[in-house]
């Protein structure tokens, strides 16, 4: 008998405050489910087999480590809200009796009892879900479907384990925090008088410079280059001004407002304001949290959305033709012969070539210092030491241009034609390449040559038209130029019109008999083949794990925001009850009160969302920018997945904002 | 005509299954006076709350009629009470009900605000009241930092603002020590003198020794009642101890 009295108190003490464990059980086992699913997809032998499996497997290995960071953070804080409610309980315990050591073991039982709840029925739907989800999964990364199942203990073993140590600690919290409050301490709860919000000037001040900053940065950012490296400058900026605002500013909004006697003594105004600052300064930090996360469930979903729907955009950028051909030769015999040997490859199969793309550049690493294009000492590739100014560039004979374009350009000896990549411009009248005579800009194209693997490069290219392309070619390979990493290509790409088994089979044929002329011929030019038939499976399944991974992290991310909300409305609302009955008694109609509990309520809540609205349109110039690097150039198709998850994000958080409040409201009319 | 009158007021409480009837209020009769100073007492229990709540038209009595002007609030509509209770009732609670956001002087404007009042006018009744009760250095400060008796002050201020037929107090000396009491019942008289109906609900005699009449209710009727004449506080004190005395001995009797 005296041996379950523990456990009895435990789970009592569970079914009394329901209300706030439920949704604490419930965070457990989703988060139980989520991690089950990661783990389970990363180590699947049905994923690991196929092509594509291992590149989602690679992506995922780094979401189990993202999920484990948040599963601590979101029970942590949940936790936070329950032993706040609990603290009343433990301390009527500890006067009527128990010794620490005796409330020490009920919240052991405690733990024990939500951790065998929500790991039980988190393993049971993981494992149901969790079929479901790989089958998902390989849909995405464009394979067929599977349908063998299986339960993999391996992953059963790493949630048992990781939720073991995140209860654990929990509990420990717990102790401590019990541990070192006196009994009459956690007795008396929270009806001692609160102080007004003090107004940090400074902090808010602060706040909007940093949020401006941010801003002013990922609108005027540039080059891709420069947004990958600034972006996480920029979020950061943007996480702590968010804080600041949410925390400060809103508070400092509030006194302002309340200081213009004619605006606050109305009404509609004089309640909502004062309760908003009090309001602002417990909320502040779960309000901005909340913001935060919606933006990054925003970003993510949006931009790997954009992704796995541009794909085959994306790839087309990449791989311009179905097959490519680059010769390393200026040598127009030598490239013609490159040329000859795929159309027989063709040939050889009964299959079409259309339309063939030709044309030479020298490919030149260079460092762009305004209209200066340095080249020497610039080495090939990307390292460390690499700068912003990091340029590639392509000087390309004019007749080239003209054949690809449609034109009939033509151009004086000292001029050129400019075009720039990744959306920059070219604001000078010359260019200047080093060691070589001023040039005048004739004019600035917009449309470039197809070229793949420019468009996988994250620094800008500037490509040179030039009249006469040979002299470019004799002073690169003339004495002085050894330190400049130039290379000459002959570029030829087709597509065929047949499917892409055969289009692999015929890229084996021409590959095959490249390498055997070479053998014959040592004179035989360097060749890179890239073919899309061959490229296809890996975009698709990278994109694909991407975007399967976006949506898992989405889904963590609502979690989190859901459950934030739920608890910040439960605790509200238990602090405004006291408040609305004194209202009702000064004079206060049931409906104004309602109306004025509606438009705070609505406030507070939209806030987040309106916020994140915002902090999306200002990021989405960089992450346009981003996108590019990722052959993602869509900018119409980004709006859309943009503006599509933020409704569908809306939706969801409307559907909270119901829920949630009728538990607000009946929490504060229960008098 | 009086300014309140209570007419055969009965008011029965159902539990929630009906299984048992409680009757709070058997039949309660009397009227209040303009410029009255009316002391309603009687120990817990015997349904002084359940009065009170119905005169503020908080709750509904059963039977019987409550007349404010000649007008019965029991029959104001739902919609009308709330407006109806800020213009013409002003209230003193035992534990302030002072609302922790506002400062005392937006404590004080809630009433007049809510009535949707001038700033100018609010800014005009204000100087007045906040020195007559002597919070006029107050009205910057927020309830926390001042004492009981501030805090019942500032009460009695937002009662008054409105400018009521009548202020109903509940018990609002419960929560204060004996030197705020006599400085809260000076003023109370005081206000009395000024030309303020005043009804108190309270078992403190001390309270009571200070109003104009006394009633006492019992088992949910008027059982007694005592004007104070000529007598002194302290008269009225040992008449008020004296008869309470008697209705204990008599209802042990019974």
């Amino acid at each position: 008998m005296k041996r379950m009295l523990y456990p009895k108190l435990a789970w009592l003490g569970i079914k009394r405050n329901k209300q706030v464990y439920i949704p604490f059980i419930l965070t457990g086992i989703g988060m139980v489910v989520m991690y089950y699913i990661i783990t389970f997809l990363e180590s699947s032998d049905a994923l690991y087999q196929m092509s594509g499996g291992r590149e989602l497997q690679a992506t995922l290995g780094f979401g189990v480590n993202v999920m484990a960071f948040f599963v601590v953070i979101f029970l942590f804080y949940t936790n936070s809200f329950l032993i706040r409610r609990r603290k009343k309980e433990f301390g009527l315990y500890n006067i009527l009796g128990m010794g620490k050591w005796n409330l020490a073991r009920v919240l052991v039982w405690e733990a024990l009892l939500i951790y065998v709840i929500s790991v039980g029925a988190g393993l049971l739907f993981g494992v149901l879900f969790s079929k479901l989800a790989e089958l998902a999964a390989m849909n995405m990364i464009g394979r067929g479907p599977d349908y063998h199942f299986e339960v993999s203990a391996d992953s059963v073993c790493r949630v048992l384990f990781l939720f073991a140590i995140v209860f654990g600690l929990i509990l420990i919290n717990n102790l401590r925090q019990i541990h070192v409050s006196k009994p009459v301490e956690l007795l008396r709860s929270e009806n001692v008088g609160e102080k007004p919000p003090k107004v940090k000037w400074i902090l808010s001040l602060l706040g909007v410079l940093v949020l401006g900053a941010a801003y002013y940065l990922a609108v005027t950012i540039q080059s891709p280059f420069d947004a990958m490296i600034w972006f996480f400058v920029a979020v950061i900026m943007v996480i702590a001004a968010t804080y600041m605002l949410f925390i400060s500013g809103s508070v400092a909004l509030c006194r302002l407002l309340s200081k213009n006697k004619r605006f606050y003594y109305k009404t509609n105004h004089f309640v909502s304001v004062s309760s908003m600052s009090y309001r602002m300064k417990r909320n502040g930090a779960g309000l901005a949290s909340i913001c935060i996360l919606s933006t990054m469930v925003l970003v993510t979903l949006s931009s790997t959305a954009c992704l796995y729907f541009g794909k085959e955009d994306g790839m087309r950028l990449r791989y311009p033709q179905d097959i490519v051909l680059k010769a390393r030769t200026s040598d127009e015999d030598a490239a013609y012969a490159v040329q000859e040997m795929a159309r027989k490859a063709a040939g050889d199969s009964n299959v079409r070539i259309e339309t063939e793309v030709q044309w030479r550049y020298l490919d030149i690493s260079a460092e762009c210092r305004d209209n200066e294009l340095l080249t020497e000492g610039v080495t090939l590739g990307f390292s460390f030491g690499t700068t912003s100014n990091r340029v590639g560039l392509y000087v390309v004979p004019i007749e080239d241009y003209n054949r690809l374009m449609g034109e009939s350009e033509t151009l004086e000896p000292d001029e050129v034609l400019v075009g720039v990549t990744k959306g920059c411009s070219w604001p000078y009248d010359t260019v200047h390449l080093q060691n070589m005579e001023e040039m005048h800009v004739k004019r600035v194209v917009e449309e470039l040559p197809p070229n793949g693997e420019e468009s996988a490069q994250v620094f800008k290219s500037i490509y040179l038209f030039v009249p006469d392309y040979e002299r470019f070619v004799e002073f690169y390979h003339g004495a002085g130029q050894e330190s400049a990493a130039v290379q000459e290509y002959s570029y030829y790409g087709f597509d065929l019109s047949c499917g892409d088994e055969k289009q692999r089979q015929i890229v084996g044929t021409i590959i095959e008999r490249i390498g055997t002329s070479q053998i014959e011929d040592e004179t035989f030019p360097k060749v890179w083949v890239e073919s899309i038939a061959e490229e296809r499976d890996g975009f698709y399944s990278m994109y694909g794990s991407l975007f399967f991974l976006g949506i898992l992290l989405g889904i963590v991310f609502v979690f989190a925001t859901v459950l934030i909300i739920y608890y910040k409305q439960i605790s509200e609302g238990y602090e405004d009850r006291a408040k609305f009955e004194i209202m009702q008694k000064v004079g206060m109609t049931e409906r104004e009160i309602r109306k004025s509990v509606n438009s705070q309520v609505l406030t507070v809540f939209f806030l987040p969302l309106v916020a994140a609205g915002v902090h999306m349109t200002f990021a989405f110039p960089i992450i346009r920018k981003i996108m590019m690097l990722f052959n993602a150039v869509n900018v119409s198709l980004l709006i859309w997945t943009t503006v599509i998850c933020f409704l569908t994000f809306g939706f969801f958080y409307i559907i909270v904002y119901r829920i949630t409040s009728r538990a607000y409201l009946k929490l504060v009319s229960k008098s | 005509m009086p300014i309140l009158e209570v007419q055969n007021v009965r008011k029965v409480y159902t539990t929630r299954f009906g299984a048992h009837q409680v009757e709070a209020l058997k039949d309660v009769s009397f009227s209040v006076e303009k410029e009255e100073y009316v002391a309603i007492m009687g120990e817990s229990g015997s349904g002084k709350t359940t009065l009170l709540n119905i005169l503020a038209a908080l709750d509904k009595p059963t039977g019987g009629s409550v007349l404010l002007d000649g007008r019965d609030i029991t029959t104001v509509r739902e919609s009308e009470i709330a407006s109806f209770r800020r213009d013409r009732l002003g209230f003193v609670f035992q534990d302030f009900n002072l609302l922790d956001t506002f400062s005392v002087r937006d404590n004080i404007y809630l009433p007049l605000v809510l009535a949707g009042g001038k700033l100018k006018e609010m800014e005009d009744r204000i100087r007045p009241i906040s020195k007559r009760l002597g919070i006029a250095e107050l009205l910057d400060k927020y309830p926390y930092e001042l004492s009981g008796g501030q805090k019942q002050r500032t009460a009695v201020a937002r009662a008054l603002i409105t400018n009521p037929r009548i202020v109903l107090a509940d018990e609002p000396t419960g929560a204060l020590d004996s030197k705020a009491t006599d400085e809260l019942l000076r003023l109370f008289s005081q206000i009395n003198a000024d030309g303020q109906t005043i009804l108190m609900v309270t078992h403190s005699v001390k309270a009571a020794s200070h109003a104009g009449r006394v009633l006492f209710i019992k088992d949910g009727e008027v059982y007694h009642q005592l004007y104070r004449g000529n007598l002194t506080n302290e008269a009225l004190y040992q008449r008020i101890s004296d008869t309470l005395t008697a209705i204990a001995a008599n209802g042990e009797e019974v």
